[in-house]
């Protein structure tokens, strides 16, 4: 219900605007962007009226989104869409499917798009975990557009019924805070459904743990996992802990895990700082936020982001290209992306627009809003902390949350489980780098 | 059985067996009984058969073809690097330890929600002949689950049998029952297997009832008389009678277990945990629209099909000799 609404207002804008562009003269009608998009429910309202914004901002070009599902569903149809040729002029596609459109052929990168088009962007303010993700051969190949980070969210009622403040800094610190809430009669913690993301992707930057070789994947296709190797095995026994002791719970299918955090019923709630929409419609919670834990005795580095970047498509004409630039150039205004980090609590992407909305004061209104921002920048980043860059990413997380899994059930110890989750990723590498060769 | 009592089939019961079981085996045109065609010649059944060859054409034999050459094709999505492989993807999966667990999970899925469809089917629909009073309610509340969208029915059972919120998931751990199908392989098949059970039951149920009512209530009845029992008559008269419905479920039980159980299975428990609900038919969509694997994916379909195609076969060839789809005279 809520999706069709924005879309009426759309067509009665548009409807509105007709007579206008009329007795301007002999104008043609802008031209249509299509633009496929992945954000449901309120941020998908908020995209929507971004769109809105920009096409009463300029005459030439309307934007047209159109939701098609999940982030899956997305880069499926866009796939459809490109082998049949009928694809849109702009997609938004999940960090982990970088790879798949970055060697695909099928985009043009949006820096190269950009100079094409002569939009003058300042590509060195944005905030470095973002650009860093992104950049390929020394330019942005997508434009950042929804970036998130995993905080800590936590409830402020049961922390203090069992005499807390706060969660302490690092995990070690937080397990015993955990044992005590859950002693003084609290509730344990619910566990994101991305709980990969966090716990062993994030896990892994912020401590510096290698996860991967070749730079996480950055120095070339011949990468190899390593996590097998590093702390993430203690990370998945010490998720399997806390499940039998009744410290964390698994939301599974039927409740949505935020949903159970949101009711009252879980202690803290490691998630997407895109939760915030959540937290804020909430009634009567007490909620805090906090950065992520780290390990005892390790420097806290950077997080790692999340989220999507909007692809250029080819195939598409000159005016076309120069109407999908206009809103990519739209998008990256300070002014756009303060406001959407206001709207979503997605991570704002520039330094430009970070100082922006610092000045606004919004962040003496909304303190746990900066967090991700600064846990994204805290620390000088390793060759461990830059992010993730496999090909097949998402089927090599769904093969390590499988054995993890197995690990949380019993079925194997966390050692075997990882061990086996790196042999069935470096396959699935090997098949990409095997297709790919030569084109990274 | 009575050589004497069987009248001839009634129209009905005629009418509701699928066209299946009237193709059949070339008989002598003068046979009887229901397998016998009353065409003269074969311009008009080819004809009237047209229609369905062609949809078939199009949405079946066309995209599986084409699936098929997938299946020997290692290529990137989007379609720009194609390699010939060969065997290859047919060969990795067999080796796969992952495929084969799928394919035992779908063994096990299958076979059960086959038997405790057919059998809780088979409860109820003589139940139904029982029941005197609200017959009509009786039956239009077990027809209920089948207007209910398999996604929505999944996504209800999941919530019911949800360890944290769920109503029916806090009953049983009221009983001492450490029920958490987000942990526990076993109870996450068992709850697949319940919901899709329950989505299909009345499918079975709305057969046998129909089954049962075309028996002429005189053979029983003359049984009756000469001394048999009710489970005599149920092993002699009614079973043997209600049999060509019987294996017409078992087929279409199996297909739906195999096959037509993704909606339900993405709904309830996404395949997890630890892949303990990976079905071969929702492994096929994880790794072909989630993984983007088209060649893996493509090469499941194959080895799926195979199996369809042979299971089928397999259970005419066996189970179908023994069924007797004649009146005797």
């Amino acid at each position: 219900m809520s999706a069709t609404f924005p879309r009426r207002m759309i067509l009665a804008a548009g409807a509105a605007a007709l007579p206008l562009l009329r007795s301007r003269g002999a104008r043609a009608a802008p031209r249509e962007i299509r633009f496929w998009h992945a954000m449901s429910g309120v941020n998908g309202e908020r995209l929507e009226e971004m769109t809105r914004q920009f096409n009463a901002s300029q005459p030439d070009f309307a934007v047209t989104p159109v939701f098609k599902g999940s982030y899956d569903d997305l880069i499926n149809a866009t796939v459809a869409a490109y082998r049949t040729r009928t694809q849109p002029q702009l997609v938004q596609i999940y960090e982990r499917g970088f790879m798949t459109m970055l060697l695909s052929g099928a985009v043009v990168p949006v820096q190269e798009l950009m100079a094409a088009q002569k939009y003058e962007i300042d590509w060195g303010d944005f905030i470095k975990p973002i650009a860093g993700y992104y950049t390929h051969k020394g330019g942005l190949a997508a434009m950042p557009f929804n970036s998130s980070t995993p905080i800590l969210f936590f409830n402020k009622a049961h922390f203090a019924k069992a005499g807390l403040e706060k969660p302490a800094e690092t995990w070690q610190a937080l397990e015993a805070q955990l044992r005590q809430m859950k002693a003084s009669g609290g509730p344990g913690s619910i566990m994101a459904d991305d709980y990969h993301w966090s716990w062993f992707e994030n896990y892994s930057a912020i401590n510096d743990y290698q996860y991967a070789t070749r730079n996480n994947g950055f120095g070339g296709l011949d990468t190899e996992f390593t996590y097998n190797r590093t702390p993430v095995v203690q990370q998945v026994g010490r998720i399997k802990r806390w499940l039998d002791d009744g410290l964390l719970q698994v939301a599974g299918q039927g409740v949505a895990a935020s949903a159970v955090f949101t009711a009252g019923r879980s202690a803290t709630f490691i998630a997407s700082t895109a939760a915030h929409s959540a937290m804020v419609a909430a009634n009567g919670l007490e909620w805090d936020a906090v950065p992520l834990p780290y390990e005892e005795g390790r420097a806290a580095r950077n997080s790692v982001i999340g989220g999507a970047v909007l692809w250029a498509l080819r195939g598409h004409p000159e005016p076309d290209n120069a109407g999908t630039a206009a809103f990519l150039a739209f998008v990256a205004k300070p002014e756009t992306q303060v406001w959407w980090h206001k709207a979503t609590g997605y991570v704002p992407a520039t330094n430009a627009a970070y100082a922006l909305a610092k000045s606004q004061g919004w962040y003496k209104e909304r303190p746990t809003q900066e967090i991700a921002v600064q846990q994204l920048s805290r620390g000088e980043p390793t060759a461990n902390s830059l992010g993730y860059r496999f090909g097949n990413f998402t089927q090599t997380m769904l093969a390590q949350r499988e054995e993890a899994e197995r690990a949380f059930a019993g079925q194997k110890s966390p050692q075997q489980a990882m061990d086996d989750a790196v042999a069935r990723g470096n396959e699935i590498l090997r098949r990409f780098e095997r297709l790919n060769a030569g084109r990274y | 059985m009575s050589q004497t009592a069987a009248p001839s089939l009634p129209a009905t019961r005629r009418a509701l067996l699928p066209g299946l079981f009237r193709r059949g085996r070339a008989r002598p045109r003068e046979a009887q009984g229901i397998k016998a065609s009353g065409f003269k010649g074969q311009a008009l059944p080819l004809l009237l058969l047209a229609p369905q060859l062609l949809i078939l054409l199009l949405f079946f034999f066309i995209p599986a073809i084409r699936g098929l050459a997938q299946a020997f094709l290692l290529q990137d999505p989007f379609g720009q690097e194609v390699h010939f492989v060969g065997l290859e993807n047919i060969t990795a999966l067999l080796r796969s330890a992952e495929y084969r667990e799928s394919l035992r999970l779908s063994a096990v899925f299958a076979v059960a929600t086959t038997a405790l469809t057919f059998s809780v089917g088979l409860v109820l629909a003589f139940a139904t002949d029982r029941v005197t009073r609200g017959r009509t309610a009786y039956r239009a509340v077990l027809l209920l689950p089948y207007a209910i969208a398999p996604a929505v029915a999944g996504f209800v059972w999941a919530f019911l049998f949800n360890p944290l919120v769920g109503p029916a998931a806090g009953l049983l751990h009221a009983l001492g029952i450490a029920w958490d199908p987000n942990r526990d392989s076993g109870d996450a098949m068992l709850l697949v297997i319940l919901t899709a059970s329950w989505k299909h039951l009345c499918y079975d149920y709305i057969f046998l009832v129909a089954a049962l009512a075309a028996i002429p209530r005189s053979v029983i009845e003359a049984a009756a008389v000469d001394g048999a029992g009710p489970l005599r008559r149920f092993a002699n008269i009614t079973f043997p009678m209600i049999a060509p419905t019987v294996f017409f479920l078992l087929v279409m039980n199996t297909v739906y277990g195999l096959f037509e159980t993704f909606a339900i299975i993405d709904a309830t428990t996404r395949g997890g945990p630890a892949a303990a609900t990976s079905i071969l038919v929702y492994k096929v969509y994880v790794d072909g629209f989630v993984n983007l694997d088209l060649g893996s994916s493509a090469a499941q379909s194959v080895l799926l099909m195979i199996l369809a195609v042979s299971l089928t076969v397999v259970q005419f060839r066996l189970i179908e000799r023994r069924i007797s789809y004649d009146v005797s005279q």
